[in-house]
């Protein structure tokens, strides 16, 4: 983790109410990796110190420049082009894709799209194929094309049918999921478990060998681990409320599959999916 | 009416029976063996081994010219090189913080609630954002105080920052096994009874006979220091800190969170997984104030205020009602270096004032009498 003082130097409405918002941070966008986080801080009008935690949209490394999403409410609705602010990041852990993976099916709901933005980025910088399934509410608040590289395959559910197909994001998935070799996702709870239990389904359905299970034997990668990630289907990146970042507060807890909470501030924000308890979606 | 001094950092209290050894704090500097090249503000630096066994001498920060004298006796042997602690919940067991933290320029840490068997907290979501403060809904999570103290001790053992370990139960037999449990480790300063713990509907904090009963069992556990940690959640206070007090604690902390409620995004139900949640920040402050203002002037022994502490301002308001401490929560998560530097700008408040000790400040705003009790949540009574 590092901290820096960064200037914003764009500024601009993406969505009704979503603005993009550029900083020049090299520290931070250093090393950073799709699915981590940085920690920013405001001041709550309360006169309560705050951070709060923003997914990287992108981060590149030639001009040190990262992206938030961020609304056009409280502190992020003060600031203006030229504007400093204290950033903490990257934190958290990334998405972990499996350096055999070529096909990536991203899927997102809504404002969390966000969080697999910039694993768009890797994977087409790594020649892999992706494809982007997003699901919103209504046409005007689906994610613009032009925020996207050329090279993704989009494609759109809207709740009204307004833009694409008319219904939930998660009904494309069945679509995909022979095609891809690892899915990356990002949403509302619901989402993510009627994902899981989907993804938990697909080996039957497909009847196909999980990646990297060529020999029978040894033991399989401790849970949580980056290999064990790595080898997954699905991985999600939850969207907690993060408060300290530090691993101190435990607001973040997530319930882990064993029971035991894990912290989506350290050991998130991106889990494979199988780590975690799931509620019948 | 009881004489102000007794409740004066650098005066000894009352309760000093036993001869204790906590681990060296900070010793007198002379100004001239000061390297010129500590920042501005900055606290004398710790010099181990030199403790006598009625503790430390109190520091003095000379930087600015003058000397002013930060250090707080909170009664048996503990004495805090400065009156800024991180309170239970702002830096988790230290060792979370240890990197990002000056830790010897903190008056003492205070761990995250621990019990003696394992707890698991709360289902998520555990915070809500409220005006000016937080709901927090994390509930008791550790993996039992064995465990706490076999993997972190041996770490604060060696902080030159004094350990004060936050101890929760069920029962008093549970408090006191806990206590037992920390008593001659090595690492430990002080016990914190949380009185918001307790088994079922029994909450101890709520009246004085299970105050008592609490301390008295954490008390006749251990010769650690004792703090009672008090919940403005109970009707009558002073009742409660007297009985804290009479049952042997060495000091009082007051306040931890008030139980609130926030409502779904969705108004689908509560907006935090436990329902119930403790406010934190500075919307509490006004009523950790009142409390303190009130615990004061019933007890003779050292009162730490917690609540909604983010600027120098808050810490001179408790102090000027009597604190001779205070704690800082919240506020500690998005800035783990805040206490450091509140206690430097308290440093500097003094030199402001031409104060040599931070103890003038304390207790500026009391009543030359005592005050009437607070008339129990109705405010309008008469
Ligand atoms: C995340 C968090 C965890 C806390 N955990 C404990 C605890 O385990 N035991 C305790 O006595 N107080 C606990 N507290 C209460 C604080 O120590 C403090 O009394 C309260 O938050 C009010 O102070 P503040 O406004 O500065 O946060 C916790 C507070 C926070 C924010
Ligand atoms: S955000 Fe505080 S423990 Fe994760």
């Amino acid at each position: 983790m590092r901290l820096a003082g960064a200037e914003l130097v764009e500024r601009r409405e993406v969505l009704p109410g979503t603005f993009l918002t550029a900083w020049h941070a090299p520290p931070v966008v250093t090393g950073a990796r799709a699915g981590q986080y940085v920690h920013v801080r405001a001041v709550d009008p309360g006169g309560l110190p705050r951070r709060i935690p923003f997914p990287i949209a992108t981060a590149d490394a030639a001009t040190g420049v990262l992206t938030l999403l961020t609304s056009g409410t409280g502190w992020a609705g003060t600031v203006r082009v030229g504007d400093r602010a204290d950033i903490a990041g990257p934190l958290g852990r990334p998405f972990e894709v499996d350096p055999r993976s070529r096909h990536l099916l991203l899927v997102a709901e809504g404002g969390a799209i966000v969080a697999v933005r910039f694993l768009v980025d890797e994977a087409v910088r790594d020649a892999r194929s992706v494809v982007l399934l997003f699901g919103a509410a209504t046409a005007s608040s689906v994610y613009p094309t032009s925020l996207l590289p050329d090279e993704v395959e989009y494609v759109v559910a809207t709740a009204d049918g307004s833009l694409g197909h008319r219904g939930s994001v998660a009904d494309l998935v069945r679509e995909y999921e022979a095609w891809a070799d690892q899915a990356f996702a990002a949403g509302p709870p619901s989402l993510l478990a009627t994902l899981a239990t989907q993804a938990a389904g697909r080996r039957q359905r497909l009847g196909v060998a999980t990646l990297g299970r060529k020999r029978g034997g040894g033991r399989p990668p401790a849970a949580g681990s980056t290999e064990a990630r790595r080898k997954a289907f699905l991985q999600v990146a939850v969207g907690q409320s993060i408060g300290c970042a530090a691993a101190t507060c435990l607001g973040c807890a997530v319930e882990g599959a064993d029971g035991v909470a894990l912290r989506a501030c350290r050991e998130g924000p991106v889990f494979a999916a199988d780590e975690l308890a799931w509620p019948e979606p | 009416m009881k004489p102000r001094r007794k409740a004066v950092p650098g005066m000894r209290s009352r309760r000093t029976p036993t001869v204790r050894r906590i681990r060296p704090a900070i010793t007198p500097v002379p100004p001239t063996s000061r390297p010129a090249t500590r920042p501005a503000g900055a606290a004398a630096p710790p010099a181990s081994g030199q403790a006598g066994p009625r503790g430390p001498e109190p520091a003095l920060d000379v930087l600015g010219g003058r000397p002013v004298r930060l250090a707080v006796d909170l009664g048996r042997g503990l004495v805090l090189t400065n009156p800024v602690i991180a309170a239970s919940g702002g830096c988790g067991f230290g060792v979370e913080v240890a990197e990002l933290v000056d830790l010897p320029r903190l008056g003492a840490i205070v761990t995250r609630g621990v019990a003696v068997k394992p707890a698991g907290g709360q289902p998520a979501p555990r915070t809500a954002d409220v005006p000016a403060g937080l709901l927090i809904g994390v509930g008791p999570q550790h993996p039992g105080l064995q465990q706490v103290v076999d993997r972190y001790a041996g770490t604060w053992a060696r902080w030159p920052v004094p350990v004060i370990v936050n101890l929760g139960g069920a029962s008093a037999g549970d408090l006191a096994e806990g206590a037992r449990m920390l008593d001659d480790v090595a690492g430990v300063a002080a016990v914190e009874v949380n009185l918001s713990s307790g088994g079922g509907a029994r909450v101890f904090g709520l009246d004085a006979a299970s105050t008592s009963s609490a301390i008295a069992a954490v008390r006749r556990a251990t010769d650690l220091p004792v703090i009672a940690k008090l919940t403005a959640a109970a009707g009558d206070l002073r009742a409660v800190a007297k009985a804290a007090e009479e049952a042997g604690a060495d000091a009082i902390s007051a306040i931890n969170t008030l139980p609130g409620l926030a409502v779904s995004a969705d108004r689908g139900g509560a907006a935090l997984g436990s329902t119930y949640g403790g406010i934190c920040g500075p919307a509490l402050k006004p009523v950790a104030l009142r409390v303190v203002y009130e615990v004061v002037q019933a007890v003779d022994i050292p009162v730490i205020g917690i609540g909604g502490v983010a600027t120098v301002d808050d810490v001179l308001d408790f102090l000027a009602l009597g604190a001779v401490a205070v704690g800082v929560g919240v506020a500690a998560l998005a800035d783990p270096m805040l206490p450091v530097r509140l206690a430097d700008a308290l440093a500097d408040a003094c030199r402001e004032r031409g104060l040599e000790d931070v103890a003038a400040l304390v207790g500026t705003a009391l009543p030359a009498r005592p005050g009437p009790a607070s008339t129990r949540g109705a405010e309008y009574a008469r």
